[in-house]
């Protein structure tokens, strides 16, 4: 009907505030799609690790590894559980791990102190990590007193970088030999060591804070919870390994989203007031070509749905721009604690589609609301009135 | 001649707040098919008012208007803008044409409410714009152009519909007297020519001179 050129070059005419208009609809969307990025960043760094044919064994009654202790004698019971897989030569797949908290001086702020998560591990406990590969330097010696960190550590901490030095416990130094990747798992946030030299260093001889164990299939998971939560002198709780990283990373991402949502909120009531004053404004300057078209035969709905698409299209570029440059905020990383481990854990904002998709369409949408009321008075503009002005 | 259009006691009134303005008062007026009408009177008298309602863009308080049989009043506002786009052309003193539309955009404007392929509307405004003498200004936006081209290009964008009626209200108003003169030639062209029923609101007993017809309005009573 009325060509879209003409809803395009008005807006081209009134730079200054369609700038404007565009800036806060950019600001709204960049701020959603960045808040949901970072939920999703999160989800997917704390619950990488997760695999369903995993399961997840702590003591009954803890939330998380650091609260958990389960006796080493137990963990012959827990691999011999119904379903555990068995290599070739027969020996049940499963590792009993122990973490521990190291307090060290960060880089960045060196009389700061922070915790990173200390990860013990059997001798074979890599070869049970399938998404985990040494990126730089080689594996710890079993024995010795030797870590591998995770490449997200690199840098974070002092001593704490391929070659060099830290205190594992007062007086006794461990080198860091190795960096590893694990595709964006938690992990990659933790120091990892033998569970001899863990335990030694910080006193647990005997216990292990988890066990996990390879099933024959994700089908034998409830068979083997069942074995497992059914001993009450065991006093054991079998999860899905998935199911407890999503559990360790459903606060944080929850409330992400929330803090996202809140700020989006507000600004976008704040954007489509901007639009709909900006549109108000060119409605009453272009009266006199409103009228025009009204003379010539366009109807009412017809410019109200020029309006319409006017404000839309100024909504979708703004909302563009906002989704382009959340996307830049993938090169970003940055650490905070993690609630569970008291840890410090690093997130990425990672982009998909669908967010990246949401933001277009609420930016276009916030178009359509703000720039409604302006259209209808568009609409309702008498040619005759709006000649004698 | 036959009259194409028909004003049969035409009363219009407008409000200001609860105080009533009886601009026009029982009118009776028949303007034949082909006349080139020039309507003169003092600022206030009702000129506007009158045209504005012979377009349908506008309607009556009592009485009826018709043009070729067609009672204008039983029509709804939707009807009226539909039968305006393929009836009247209007040209005005300000011009009108969209600033951010080039000369040729606004004079394919109208077109855009027939039924027609994009082609059909591109020859079409450019046929217009050579029967005004501005095909080589096709691609200019108006404020690239003068006031007396605006308005011929104002004159293409009321002609390129081939509508039955042209009204135009002080046409040359804003135009210096060399100017108005191409204008009031062209307006003459279109009605000898194109058979256009011209109906012009005019000051200027100049332009008048070159109508068929000259009508005199005062106090909302042709005289
Ligand atoms: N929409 C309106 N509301 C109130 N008064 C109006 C309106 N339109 C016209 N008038 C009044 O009607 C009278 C005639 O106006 P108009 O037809 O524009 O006169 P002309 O074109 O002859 O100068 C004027 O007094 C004008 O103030
Ligand atoms: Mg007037």
């Amino acid at each position: 009907m009325i060509p879209i050129s003409y809803n395009v070059r008005s807006l081209a005419v009134r730079k200054t505030t369609t700038f404007a208009t565009g800036f806060g609809i950019a600001l709204v969307v960049f701020v959603l799609a960045a808040s949901q990025m970072l939920a999703l960043g999160v989800q997917k760094t704390l619950g990488k690790a997760g695999d369903p044919s995993h399961a997840f064994v702590m003591r009954k009654g803890a939330d998380a590894e650091l609260s958990s202790a389960i006796e080493t004698p137990k963990v012959g019971l827990i691999l011999a559980g119904p379903g555990v897989k068995k290599d070739a030569s027969g020996k049940a797949e499963g590792v009993g791990e122990i973490v521990v908290v190291l307090a060290l001086n960060r880089a960045d702020a060196p009389d700061q102190i922070s915790n990173v998560q200390l990860r013990g591990i059997p001798d074979d406990g890599l070869g049970f990590r399938d998404n985990l590969h040494i990126i730089a330097g080689r594996p710890a010696k079993p024995g010795a007193d030797e870590v591998i960190i995770g490449k997200r550590l690199r840098g974070v901490f002092k001593g704490l970088d391929l070659g060099q030095k830290f205190e594992i416990k007062k007086n006794r130094q461990a080198e860091v030999v190795g960096v590893f990747e694990a595709g964006g798992a938690s992990y990659e946030s933790e120091v990892l060591a033998d569970v001899e030299t863990v335990r030694t260093s910080f006193g647990r001889e005997g216990i292990v804070s988890s066990v996990t164990v390879k099933l024959e299939g994700p089908e034998k998971f409830d068979a083997f919870k069942a074995a497992m939560n059914s001993d009450k002198q065991l006093g054991l709780n079998a999860m899905r390994e998935t199911e407890y990283y999503e559990k360790q990373s459903e606060g944080t991402a929850k409330l992400i989203t929330f803090l996202g949502g809140a700020i989006v909120f507000f600004f976008s009531i704040g954007a489509i007031i901007g639009a709909t004053i900006t549109m108000y404004a060119a409605v009453s300057h272009r009266r006199k070509e409103v009228g025009t078209l009204r003379a010539l035969g366009f109807s009412r709905l017809t410019i109200l749905s020029s309006f319409l698409l006017e404000s839309t299209i100024l909504a979708f570029l703004g909302g563009a721009v906002g989704a382009l440059c959340s996307l830049a905020m993938g090169l970003v990383h940055f650490s905070m604690m993690n609630m569970a481990s008291w840890s410090e854990i690093t997130f990425s904002f990672d982009p998909s589609p669908q967010i990246i998709a949401r933001g277009l369409v609420i930016g276009a949408l916030m178009g359509v609301v703000g720039g409604f009321l302006p259209a209808f008075r568009a609409s309702r503009i008498s040619p005759v009135e709006a000649m004698r002005d | 001649m036959s009259a194409l259009i028909k004003l049969e006691k035409v009363g219009k009134t407008y409000f200001r707040g609860k105080e009533p303005i009886e601009v026009l008062k029982d009118l009776d007026l028949e303007m034949p098919e082909g006349a080139f009408e020039a309507l003169m009177g003092p600022s206030g008298s009702g000129k506007s008012t009158l045209l504005n309602l012979i377009a349908g863009l506008d309607s009556v308080t009592s009485g009826t208007i018709s043009v070729s049989g067609v009672n204008l009043g039983a029509m709804s506002e939707g009807q009226r803008a539909h039968w305006r786009s393929q009836n009247v052309g209007f040209i005005f003193q300000t011009y009108n044409l969209l600033p951010v539309l080039t000369a040729a955009e606004n004079v394919e404007l109208p077109l855009l409410l027939a039924p027609l392929s994009s082609a059909e509307r591109k020859t079409r405004s450019l046929t217009a714009l050579r029967a005004v003498g501005l095909e080589e200004r096709g691609h200019h936006r108006p404020d690239q152009l003068s006031g007396g081209q605006q308005q011929r290009v104002a004159i293409a964008r009321a002609i390129v519909t081939d509508p039955k009626i042209i009204v135009a209200d002080e046409p040359t108003g804003d135009l210096d007297r060399v100017s108005a003169n191409q204008i009031l030639e062209l307006l003459v062209k279109m009605n000898k020519e194109l058979k256009k029923t011209i109906v012009m609101v005019t000051h200027d007993p100049a332009a008048a001179e070159r109508a068929s017809i000259v009508r005199h309005l005062d106090k909302g009573q042709l005289t």
